[in-house]
């Protein structure tokens, strides 16, 4: 998964080139090009509807490029045996049908990418849901559906994560939670993309920061190089946007 | 095969076609059951053998077209599910999203779908059909026919009604996965399967009518269709089969090219 540069260093696991997405009229993505690298959080920030969630979509597969690519481990998605053994993902909900139990989504996802089926309890155990795993995902909060999503990512051990607005509806606790989780996880080596409009929060989980307004990469680097001189990032963030949105 | 392996397991942890399988199960040899005791009522007190256009041959086996609503909810609800939304308060999400990046490969997803659904509404018809088909001679009784009257009579019309059920799921399935929402579906092939028939009442107005594919496949099976210039069992079935594959292919196209 990790392909090693010429220096030595591990060289980025996910790529973003040129990518562009329009939805009918509007350019969502425009000209997106970043990378990800292994070891390391990155956080996708921008405000709602700034093109995260396009981006992410094409990334994984689900959504077209109008042109550019998105790659994982120098390849599409989509071409990719048995996805969730290598990319783990998050999106909008948790991706179970309302009527199912939490344990028949992952039992079922487990079993179409050929992962064995210990591993259902096991991240059930991680995010917490084990005691509610047979109860129907429409009884469940949004916490809860969120965790479940979560768990959904890592049913594969995967080597890459990709989870978009993480934190949406978790408590604080959870919150705490899940920084933790994220920064050890990459800590192992492994390469965490996570999107965001919670600047603060993002400020505390991540090591690199892409920040992304009106479909347009507005700079990326390390968290302090971000920030600059400002007083915080959400300074640095309203300094670099407003700019531009005007 | 994995992939069909957890197609398999998704629908049917699915309540609702749980609740499409146990409707085909209970109400067709329960509603024939009835309808062949009144019949032994009738014959015992002296009355005609045929109630209407029931006889004590068809009875069963006349609610071929009413009870294969069990496997179009199936395929309905195999589709449709895929883009119901969750809770909107709690989770917006659709499981399309799950089920596409667990396989990326749309045709593959397709195709599995499809084979689940024919295996299971193979199943469904090649077991419910001759089951209430035994059960109503078994009720009637005396007035019943031995086996070899009704294999005379039935005989190929059952591997007919098997197909007739397996394409009206499939066509049910494509029409649901290209609308991406099961709601008109289900209520278009469940009113014209039970209530009204749309396409018999335009058998009425054109001739044309008998290439539709419920028309065509019903040719299959029925041994008295009540309308004159009807095409014969096979090419009522090959039309029906072309519909079925044509409406399929439109869905492979639409699934590889949309956005999820």
């Amino acid at each position: 998964m990790r392909r090693p540069a010429r220096d030595g260093h591990p060289g980025p696991v996910i790529e973003f080139i040129g990518l562009t997405k329009r939805h009918g009229r509007k350019l969502a993505v425009d000209d997106v090009s970043f990378t990800v690298c292994p070891g390391r959080v990155t956080g996708f920030l921008g405000p709602n509807g700034a093109g995260k969630s396009s981006t992410l979509r094409i990334l994984l597969g689900l959504d077209f490029a109008d042109a550019g690519t998105a790659l994982v481990g120098g390849r599409p998605y989509r071409e990719i045996r048995n996805p969730l053994r290598t990319v783990g993902s998050l999106l909008d909900g948790s991706g179970a049908h309302r009527s199912r139990s939490a344990r028949a989504h992952l039992t079922w996802l487990a079993c179409s990418n050929g992962i064995p089926r210990s591993r259902v309890g096991e991240v059930l155990d991680v995010v917490g849901l084990a005691d509610v795993a047979g109860r129907r995902v429409s009884t469940y909060s949004l916490g809860m559906g969120r965790r479940l999503g979560l768990a959904a990512a890592l049913l594969g051990e995967p080597e890459v994560l990709v989870l978009d607005e993480p934190v949406n509806g978790l408590d604080p606790v959870g919150i705490r939670w899940i920084r933790g989780f994220l920064r050890a996880y990459a800590a192992e080596g492994r390469t965490v993309l996570l999107s965001s409009h919670l600047m603060g929060e993002t400020a505390e989980t991540a090591d690199d920061l892409v920040v992304i307004n009106a479909g347009r990469i507005v700079t990326r680097g390390s968290v302090q190089e971000v920030v600059g001189g400002h007083a915080s990032l959400e300074e640095s963030f309203f300094a670099l946007t407003e700019g531009l949105s005007r | 095969m994995r992939v069909v392996a957890a197609e398999f397991r998704k629908l049917l942890t699915l309540p609702s076609a749980l609740v499409a399988i146990g409707f085909t199960v209970a109400a067709m040899p329960g509603l024939a059951a009835q309808t062949a005791s009144q019949i032994a009522a009738r014959l015992d007190a002296g009355g005609p053998e045929v109630v209407g256009t029931v006889s004590t041959l068809n009875v069963g086996f006349y609610l071929v077209p009413f009870a294969v609503i069990g496997p179009i909810v199936l395929g309905i609800v195999l589709a449709g599910s895929e883009y119901t939304r969750g809770n909107r308060d709690t989770d917006g999400g659709r499981q399309i999203t799950a089920s596409l990046t667990a396989v990326p490969a749309r045709g593959t997803l397709l195709m599995a779908k499809a084979s689940v659904l024919v295996v299971l509404s193979g199943v469904l018809a090649a077991v419910v059909v001759p089951a209430t088909i035994w059960l109503t001679q078994t009720v009637l009784g005396e007035h019943g026919h031995t086996w070899d009257e009704l294999a005379g009579t039935l005989g190929w019309r059952v591997a007919g009604a098997v197909a007739y059920w397996v394409l009206m799921s499939l066509l049910a399935f494509a029409v649901t996965l290209v609308a991406r929402s099961g709601i008109v579906p289900m209520i278009f092939f469940v009113v014209n399967s039970s209530m009204v028939s749309f396409s018999f009442l335009l058998t009425r107005a054109t001739p044309l009518a008998k290439y539709l594919p419920d028309v065509a496949g019903t040719q299959m099976f029925s041994p008295d269709y009540p309308a004159e210039g009807m095409l014969g069992p096979v090419p009522g079935g090959l039309v029906m089969l072309a519909w079925t594959a044509g409406l399929l292919a439109v869905a492979a196209l639409v699934l590889t090219r949309r956005d999820a």
